[in-house]
């Protein structure tokens, strides 16, 4: 045999095998939500519908992983973990549905997009969940947990994890604490769950019940947004709540080294960072300006404007997307604000969506060094640089280019997704708005998704939601490499049997 | 005396010069054969070609029986190492190394180099005296820094223009050492009265040196 | 690796020496972080190499401060020039007071001095000139003819 052709069968071996020890984990997770019966032993009845997704899971996740287990350890590349992440990432959608479609009774199509909606801390729901078990809430809220932290660092943090960066990075988690990404991995894990204890502990001091506090801390820091209310956060009509929410929507926002570095007393470099920059100049102008534009035409109370104002402009540029008012009476002005920043998007590494602030920020930089340029002697030579937590990352050319391509990208999918929607009869606002939302993975809503829209409006939002949070470009790069490697290795089968043929003959 | 120097270029060359100029018997080690050949032919020394920091050159070159070893490479690292072969493997008394680095000034001393010149900051220091740029020119770091050598030129604005020197009161452990005034030193005496545009030579502790600043030009710096 | 704790590693010089340790260290779970006065030789590392990159001279002491030369527990200088690997190891040993410092030293000679100074000097020559005589002692005869001894 040709040495490629091993090496590329050794090679899936090892991504089916990393592939399978992730499902295992999912598959653990799948039992978590059954605490909730602690709360609500009446809903044992629906224990089934977890523990049975769960056993399947967990049993294709070993088998895979024992026995497809390469004999001499692999080094997985940025390229493998792209592969692995896909291939994880679509099973477990497709397992999370399960009690979806068995407990909720919804259909196929809509316990995806409740599963990937998720998974991807989106938050957009086809679910009417004032009528909803406890179960499912929780779960829903621990899906959001779970993939705010990136099945990746999970995976580092357990012992059995892969060695090296090439998942994390692949799952676009390449920020790294410490000089080992292992070490790193169990810190973000750390300071994760740090996160959702204070946001529980903060709920309940603001008045939340216990079940309550506990989803919804989930999913703040999560950046998710799901609600075990249908009016979101704007239930309570309570500041005091807003006023927990927003710090936490922040910290779930804000870079894990960033986060690092003030933990530890640093912040020098959190002041340099572009990213926290960016955000500490959008936050307050938006919330001005929706405030002056919207608010007062939209809300009698001048304290209720304010605090919609502040809520829904952090909750727009986290990708969270929580809510304290139906848009009803909002104005065109509004939308548009509310749009770009969900374009923009959170912070890189971290649980939010979109843009991301970083390529952004870069993108606003190369613009001024662009003019600045301009005005120097021909031959002049710059070095143009951003902080990037403690040390200077000098911006090539090549990394301009990236960036700007991966926003062309987003932009094109923006397009795209919105004018299917409005090819299925929405109102452009409303398209432009929800694509934003589903492509972000924000999870604002003004009524384009419910259980009774149509099934390509789902399936259009489920791509969206997938590809936004995954950073398109891993998972075009991934399916390519997967296409390419099948066909060699198909290729291969058949010269090998060619091979064999000539040797009987 | 005898002076073992290793490296090479102008410095080289006209450092050397001098020291022949002042009778001392002087030893060059330099890698370059070439650069060897044309020092040769320059300089009344002997010259050793091959590398400093080997201990096999530096016995050839009579580190044994030499008095001062100066490294000058433009290598930080292999300046360090010269000096520290010649005073650790032939007990050269004294050792000078340049450093490049003005943190590997400090480290340096810490490990046992007795004489550390840092040419970027003399050279930074020297070049601000001679443009001018501050009234306030920090000369030289004198016994391991802990005495301050400064040069203030007095303006018209300064408050002690004016006043005999012995009003000025100047904080314990300082002291003004010399002046130029149109061109000419001047050892201030008590009687001395201040003018504007003298420049004075003034000796302070790190822990007086603002204070002392500030009494003499009215703002500190 | 015999000792299970783990250790903060800098290793100076990404070379061939340099990558390999850095390559297996990280491997075993040890932070590491790199120092190499070129970029392109990062590309030695491993897809699976962990840890830090930092690009600049070892000789500076603000390289070296960005490395976190003081929370080190070893550092291994493995330049290419003999006297950049014994000016980082006394500065690390002498300032720093990193508990363990190891330096490659081609020079047999100068590593022999070190040695007497105190610097753990690991000298490939003299090793491998060794090696080369106890194979000599051990089988003074020619080769014979498929075996490597």
């Amino acid at each position: 045999m040709v040495r490629s052709d091993v090496n590329l069968k050794q090679r899936y071996r090892a991504i089916l095998s990393y592939t399978g020890s992730i499902l295992l984990l999912a598959s653990l997770l799948m039992l978590a939500p059954l605490l909730a019966l602690a709360v609500c032993p009446e809903e044992s009845a629906y224990s089934m519908g977890f523990i049975l997704p769960a056993i399947v899971l967990g049993g294709i996740g070993a088998v895979s992983w024992r026995t497809l287990r390469p004999r001499k350890p692999t080094v997985l590349t940025v390229q493998d973990g792209g592969v692995i992440v896909l291939l994880s990432w679509i099973v477990v959608f497709l397992f999370s549905s399960w009690p979806f479609v068995v407990v909720q009774e919804l259909g196929f199509t809509q316990a995806v997009f409740e599963s990937v909606s998720g998974w991807t801390t989106t938050g957009l729901s086809v679910i009417d969940v004032a009528g909803t078990t406890h179960v499912i809430l929780l779960w829903r809220s621990i899906m959001q947990l779970a993939g705010g932290a990136g099945l990746a660092i999970i995976m580092l943090a357990a012992i059995a994890g892969p060695r090296g960066p090439g998942l994390s990075v692949a799952e676009g988690r390449s920020e790294q604490l410490v000089a080992h990404v292992r070490e790193s991995g169990k810190l973000v894990l750390v300071i994760y769950g740090g996160y959702a204890l204070v946001g529980v502990l903060a709920y309940r001091v603001a008045g939340m019940g216990l079940f309550d506090a506990v989803n919804h801390a989930f999913t703040a820091i999560s950046t998710g947004g799901f609600s075990t209310k249908p009016d979101s956060i704007g239930h309570w009509d309570s500041p005091a709540i807003e006023a927990v929410t927003i710090p936490l929507m922040i910290l779930g926002n804000l870079n894990f080294l960033t986060a690092y570095l003030l933990l530890h007393g640093k912040f020098k470099p959190v002041r340099r960072n572009g990213e926290v920059r960016l955000m500490a100049m959008l936050l307050p102008a938006c919330a001005i300006l929706l405030f002056l534009l919207v608010s007062r035409g939209a809300y009698a109370a001048l304290g209720k404007g304010v605090r919609v104002a502040i809520f829904e402009t952090v909750a727009a540029l986290t990708t969270t997307g929580f809510s304290t008012t139906s848009y009803a009476n909002w104005n065109s002005i509004g939308f548009l604000i509310l749009m770009v920043l969900m374009l923009i998007g959170g912070g890189t590494c971290s649980t939010a969506g979109g843009i991301k602030q970083y390529r952004v920020y870069l993108l606003f930089k190369s613009l001024v060094w662009e003019v600045r340029r301009r005005f120097l002697p021909r031959t002049a030579v710059v070095a143009n640089y951003v902080w990037q937590g403690e040390r200077k990352e000098f911006v090539t050319d090549r990394r301009v280019r990236e960036v700007a391509v991966f926003s062309f990208l987003y932009l094109a999918m923006y397009v795209v997704g919105a004018g299917i929607l409005a090819a299925h009869g929405y109102g452009l606002k409303e398209s432009l708005f929800e694509f934003a939302s589903a492509l972000g993975t924000v999870g604002l809503s003004v009524g384009v998704t419910a259980a009774s829209s149509p099934v390509g409006v789902l399936w259009a939002e489920i791509l969206g939601m997938f590809l936004g949070r995954l950073e398109c470009l891993v998972i075009v790069v991934s399916v390519c490499k997967i296409v390419r490697d099948s066909h060699a290795m198909l290729v291969q089968r058949r010269r090998r049997a060619a091979e064999q043929d000539v040797k009987r003959a | 005396m005898n002076v073992l120097v290793v490296g090479g270029g102008k410095l080289i060359y006209f450092m050397c010069r001098t020291f022949l100029s002042k009778g001392y018997a002087v030893t060059i080690i330099n890698r370059d054969r070439d650069e060897c050949t044309w020092l040769a032919r320059r300089l009344k020394a002997v010259l050793v070609c091959g590398e400093g920091a080997n201990p096999q050159i530096l016995e050839e070159a009579g580190a044994a029986t030499a008095d001062a070893m100066l490294a000058v490479t433009p290598n930080d690292q292999d300046n360090l190492v010269i000096c520290q072969l010649a005073a650790r493997r032939f007990g050269v008394p004294r050792t000078l190394a340049l450093v490049n680095d003005p943190d590997n000034e400090e480290a340096f001393r810490q490990l046992g180099i007795t004489d550390v010149v840092c040419t970027t900051h003399i050279l930074s220091s020297l070049i601000e005296q001679r443009a001018g740029f501050e009234d306030i020119t920090n000369l030289i770091p004198i016994g391991e820094g802990k005495v301050n050598v400064t040069e203030v030129v007095l303006k018209e604005t300064a408050p002690v223009v004016g006043q005999p020197l012995s009003d000025v009161g100047l904080p314990e452990n300082s002291l003004i050492a010399s002046m130029l005034r149109e061109g000419q030193p001047i050892v201030p005496r008590g009687t001395t009265v201040l003018q504007p545009d003298d420049r004075l030579i003034v000796i302070t502790l790190p822990e007086n040196h603002g204070q002392v600043l500030k009494i003499l030009t009215g703002d500190m710096k | 690796m015999a000792s299970r704790e783990r250790l903060f590693t800098i290793i100076v010089g990404c070379g061939r020496l340099g990558s390999y340790l850095a390559n297996r260290m990280s491997h075993d779970g040890h932070h590491v972080v790199v120092i190499d006065i070129d970029e392109s030789a990062f590309d030695r590392l491993s897809a699976e190499y962990s840890g830090f990159r930092v690009e600049g001279d070892a000789t500076e002491f603000a390289v070296l401060t960005q490395a976190k030369i003081d929370d080190a527990d070893l550092v291994i200088a493995a330049a290419r020039e003999d006297n950049v690997n014994l000016m980082v190891a006394q500065i690390a040993r002498k300032l720093f007071h990193v508990p363990r410092v190891m330096a490659r030293v081609y020079d047999p000679q100068q590593a022999e001095i070190y040695r007497d100074f105190g610097i753990e000097a690991i000298c490939p020559t003299s090793i491998a000139g060794d090696v080369f005589l106890q194979s000599l002692v051990r089988s003074p005869a020619a080769n014979e003819e498929g075996t490597s001894q």
